[in-house]
């Protein structure tokens, strides 16, 4: 996750982790479509969050992320292949602190999944943290390396 | 019978279940017939205007529907439907 947060960095980079019984065993990179994607500025305001739309496309993926449905739908498939369910939702914040945004809270649909947030704030110290996320409240989730 | 995979958020709808069937010759039927057993997911999907929210991703064997004809998109026995909410943030 961190790698590929700094591969994209200043941009936002997103993913999926996978597993059984909270254990992750599988990592999917997807695309952040937000500067591509007209519909992800849609998203936002129907949200009620951030607004995009006065944002230049390049500036819009360093400030959000908006997974591509195509590469999301495929990496669903696959874990019902691999009998996996969904562990985890992460992105990157380049410039900003591990912790839930309004816009994250604000578009977190999916309430059986950690959110983990790699920060890239301090770039020689990568902080990554995980949170629940429902009903608009956030409680710091557990996770340890194995 | 169309196959229609149910996202967890909507699970407390269906009883759990990640999977169900419904009738309908378009996605807008389809999800009619699904409020119909399971009332209460229709006001999940669409908004206020009948049209459907944005952050609902609705696939039929994979396409997504905005790239064929929406929720009048036409389904046929053994076709595949799936749910699935955008994933989306920010800083
Ligand atoms: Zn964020």
């Amino acid at each position: 996750m961190v790698a590929h947060a700094r591969e994209l960095d200043p941009f936002e980079c997103c993913g999926l982790l996978a597993g059984s019984n909270g254990t992750v065993r599988h990592h999917y990179r997807i695309t952040n479509t937000v500067a591509k994607d007209a519909r992800a500025a849609q998203v936002f305001e129907e949200a009620h969050v951030k607004g995009l739309s006065h944002l230049p496309d390049m500036t819009r993926a360093e400030v959000a992320y908006f997974m591509d449905p195509k590469e999301m739908l495929a990496a669903f498939k696959d874990m019902r292949q691999r009998q996996l369910d969904l562990t985890a939702i992460y992105h990157s914040h380049t410039g900003s602190p591990a912790y839930p945004s309004s816009t994250d809270i604000g578009l977190a649909y999916y309430p059986e999944a950690a959110y983990m947030i790699v920060s890239l704030q301090k770039k020689s110290q990568p902080d990554i943290r995980a949170y629940w996320i429902r009903d608009r409240q956030v409680v710091p989730a557990e996770f340890h390396s194995i | 019978m169309i196959k229609v995979r149910i996202p967890t958020p909507l699970r407390p709808l269906t009883r759990g279940q990640g999977e169900v069937e419904a009738n309908g010759a378009s996605v807008a039927e389809v999800i009619a017939d699904l409020d119909s057993m399971h009332p209460g997911l229709k006001q999940r999907l669409y908004d206020e205007r009948g049209e459907l929210r944005r952050f609902v991703n609705i696939y039929v064997n994979e396409e997504d529907i905005r790239f064929l004809k929406g929720k009048e998109t036409a389904l046929k026995e053994g076709d595949e439907m799936s749910i699935v909410p955008a994933i989306a943030g920010g800083r």
